[in-house]
């Protein structure tokens, strides 16, 4: 769907000066810029939108996407034992926090079981990653349900651009090991392809007494893409299969499978509007080795035209629909009734981008009507307003509604003291959680080395999860109702800058302040609390240097304060790469992560066991041919 | 077997080690700030070689209306510039001549043009756009692939993070264009 950065960079008038200055000689001696790719137009963009680009993620040193997400300021991102992770934006943090829609090159990774990511199956070669645009805020009019607090979009480089071999090997403490291959060639003119099979293996946490916490990691994947790229046409197919050993309970392993299959067709009208369809499948298959398992398959479309109307006006608009087909496997004691159910989500989007005032003022205003199986049909509008107050800055504003369906732990669950004794079940009018958000934002970017932008929020939300205690004497069953409302408000600071040619920084802090309360008519018996558990202030920064002698240094520093409750003291995390490149064929790793203490606490989580997560190294050795 | 996968185990970590230890010495002895460096996206580069084109190429003086018509830069295709190339261009007297900025969506389109910069993407057409423009005086220019093979005149070769030039000279000479000889030494001449 929409996808709002573009590639190239911002442009101002000094730069072509410096550079007409060269003789020619020196012109063709002047190093095109790889370390700052920064997409284009990021200026113009009224949301708080944050680019990692693949050369970020490469010289962080992470090894999955969960760790290439810290890289956002924008994000709460705690890992919660070897496999999983809680991740969200503005807040609501949890492991199965489900405010946040997250995309891998067009397909939306998500589960109905409970509105969120396992995160543990979400995998590509991180070497294969374009970039990852992080947009915090509300995206429902133009990216669809669940873009409550946030999108993460990760889009994965055209096989043009990944031909040859590529072989890299890792080792080390806690990634104890990691292989991949890609292999990308030419089918025909304009017809690219690449291959690929990864494997990794991660170590185990620790127990909070120090133990071996026993939940080490075990996945795998292969997959490939096809890029037929031609004049008016570009053609996109994808597929991925995997198998994945996760067992964060360190009791048996999780046995999770999946395949998924994807194909996007794009078209160019010389007048300048362009028309994109796209199709996918995804079978994920999730045994919880106790008994429970889950079968997920789901079936989308989405088509969007966008074009000019007049001078003045840019439409976009599209629908799209999804069917998800699951099926569990339940236990006595815990279920989902009914186990089987399909679910869909149809909707019609139109967005109108007005320029008001040219190379001044933008609104953008649009709505999306979706309709689900839980809820019906749901409204989402938005309106944004970006205002240039110079070439290079932009203030802007925003006002939207975005919608978080129910999912199915919300409608269909239970769970059961005894066989026919709920304990806990789910509400068949669960509503849908809803937010309105006011944003306020700043963004100056000054050539294309030095970016800042500013973004702050004011949200109001409405009809959160709560567990309500049934009549006494018992107080149960518990029922999921939607009792608690509040607000949450907040800023969110980034910037990047590049003082040398060599060097490189980016960082961003974040401030998130929440303020929930329980409605008159809810008893929850967490006091609204349990749905999140954030920082109220995080700061990162990443370096990155090209050193003499063919060495590449680079650090990522993060803090993250305290969460209220249950308690978790701040930390400070630490990772250094140091990497060398003797060629254009190999390049040498040395990694070390969370490298300032022995080990850390990021999160507590309702189930399993909190883990400690611990100092690591690696080495890892990457050939192109 | 739990044995030998521990040695072996064993045996990598400390492989990592030493080469960490080895990068670590040969850093320290290599850690004088290097030379600085000018950068650049690829684009703006592009853009600036364009211009730099137009006061290394002579034309037939016929193919400017008077001595003071401007030196036509073209963009056929995708626009990769944006309004970076207006910004190098602006103010600029060339022998004369200033310099303004075409964009075209088709080559039926160019009429009055002095060089011509064509996107790689539109490599499939590139017999017909290179025939339409037959036997005028025009600088063609492109990152296309087999551009100068196919008869295009100056290729933008990206070489290890550079951008370099390659010239057909023989397509040149069939018009009546000349590049001056300071430009042939500085790029790869391909016949």
């Amino acid at each position: 769907m929409g996808i709002y950065a573009q590639d190239h960079n911002n442009t101002t008038a000094s730069a072509a000066v410096k550079l007409k200055k060269l003789s020619i000689e020196e012109l063709m001696d002047v190093e095109v810029m790889s370390v700052s790719k920064r997409p284009e137009k990021l200026a113009e963009v009224a949301s708080a939108i944050q680019v990692i680009t693949g050369e970020d993620i490469r010289r962080s040193g992470a090894t999955s996407i969960p760790e290439a997400l810290r890289l956002a300021s924008n994000l709460q991102v705690a890992q919660v034992n070897a496999s999983q992770w809680a991740i969200s934006a503005r807040g609501f943090n949890n492991v199965l926090a489900n405010k946040l829609l997250v995309m891998i090159d067009g397909r939306t990774v998500y589960t109905p079981m409970y509105a969120g990511v396992f995160w543990d199956v979400q995998n590509i070669m991180l070497e294969d990653v374009e970039r990852i645009e992080v947009v915090s805020g509300p995206g429902g009019t133009l990216w669809g349900a669940n873009a409550v607090n946030g999108i993460i979009n990760i889009v994965t480089k055209n096989a043009q651009d990944t031909q040859g071999l590529l072989a890299e090997a890792g080792v080390g403490t806690e990634l104890r090991g990691y292989g991949a291959l890609r292999y990308g060639g030419k089918l025909s003119k304009n017809v690219y392809y690449r291959l690929y099979t990864m494997a990794y293996k991660k170590g185990s946490t620790a127990t909070l007494e120090g133990d071996d916490a026993n939940d080490e990691w075990t996945m795998a994947q292969s997959g490939f893409q096809l890029d037929w790229e031609g004049e008016k046409d570009q053609l996109k197919v994808q597929g991925n299969l995997y198998d994945d050993r996760p067992n964060p309970d360190g009791v048996s392993d999780i046995r999770a499978s999946g395949q998924n299959a994807l194909a996007r067709w794009t078209h160019s009208f010389s007048n300048g509007s362009d028309f994109k369809i796209q199709i996918y499948y995804d079978h994920t298959w999730r045994d919880f080795r106790n008994g429970f398992a889950q079968r997920l398959k789901t079936y989308d479309v989405d088509a969007y035209h966008h074009f000019r109307l007049g001078k003045r006006q840019e439409i976009t608009w599209g629908f799209g629909y999804r069917l998800m087909a699951d099926r569990f496997r339940n236990l006595d004691l815990l279920r989902f009734e009914p186990g089987e159910r399909n679910l869909h989500v149809y909707n019609i989007f139109i967005q109108d981008k007005i320029n008001i005032v040219p190379e001044r003022l933008d609104l953008t205003i649009g709505a999306k009507l979706e309709h689900n199986s839980y809820t019906k049909w749901q409204f989402q509008p938005s309106s944004r307003l970006a205002f240039s107050l110079t070439k290079s800055q932009t203030l802007w504003a925003a006002v939207s509604r975005a919608v978080r369906n129910p999912s199915r732990i919300d409608t269909d669950f239970l769970l059961n003291a005894a066989p026919g004794v709920p304990f806990l079940q789910g509400n068949k009018d669960f509503k849908s959680e809803e937010v309105l958000a006011y944003e306020l934002g700043w963004r100056m970017q000054y050539e294309t080395s030095f970016t800042l932008s500013l973004a702050t929020f004011y949200n109001i939300y409405d009809n959160l999860r709560t567990a309500e205690p049934g009549p006494p004497p018992l107080n149960l069953p518990i029922t999921i109702s939607n009792g608690v409302e509040g607000n949450t408000y907040g800023v969110e600071f980034m910037g990047s800058y590049q003082p040398l040619a060599w060097w490189q920084l980016r960082g961003g802090y974040t401030f998130l302040k929440k303020e929930l309360t329980i409605k008159p008519d809810s008893r929850d018996l967490n006091g609204g609390r349990v749905e999140s558990n954030d920082p109220e202030h995080q700061f990162l920064i990443q370096s990155m240097m090209d050193l003499p002698g063919k060495t590449e240094l680079g650090f990522v520093v993060r803090h993250i304060k305290e969460l209220p409750e249950p308690r978790v003291a701040g930390y400070w995390g630490l990772d250094v790469r140091l990497a060398w490149r003797p060629n254009d064929m190999l390049e040498f790793n040395v990694v070390g992560q969370n490298i300032l203490d022995e080990e850390h606490l990021e999160f507590i989580p309702a189930s399993p066991t909190p883990r400690n997560m611990q100092r690591g190294i690696y080495g890892k050795i990457v050939c192109r041919f | 077997m739990r044995l030998a996968k521990e040695y072996c185990w064993k045996g990598l970590t400390t492989g990592a080690n030493v080469v960490a230890i080895f990068l670590l010495l040969f850093l320290s002895t290599a850690l004088t700030p290097p030379q600085k460096k000018i950068a650049a996206a690829e684009h703006e580069v592009k853009a600036v070689y364009l211009f730099n084109f137009a006061q290394f190429v002579v034309w037939p003086s016929d193919v400017f209306e008077s001595p003071a018509s401007p030196i036509v830069i073209g963009i056929l295709g995708k626009d990769p510039f944006g309004s970076y190339i207006e910004e190098t261009v602006k103010d600029e007297i060339i022998n004369g001549h200033s310099l303004v900025i075409q964009r075209y969506g088709s080559a039926k389109e160019i009429k009055n043009c002095h060089i011509l910069f064509i996107h790689a993407s539109l490599t499939p057409r590139l017999d017909n756009i290179l025939n339409e423009l037959k036997g005028k005086d025009i600088l063609t220019v492109s990152d296309a692939k087999d551009f100068t093979k196919q008869g295009g005149m100056v290729r933008f070769i990206n070489e290890r993070s550079k951008i370099k030039l390659e010239i057909n000279l023989n397509t040149v000479k069939t018009t009546g264009i000349t590049i001056s000889s300071k430009l042939l030494r500085l790029s790869e001449i391909v016949e």
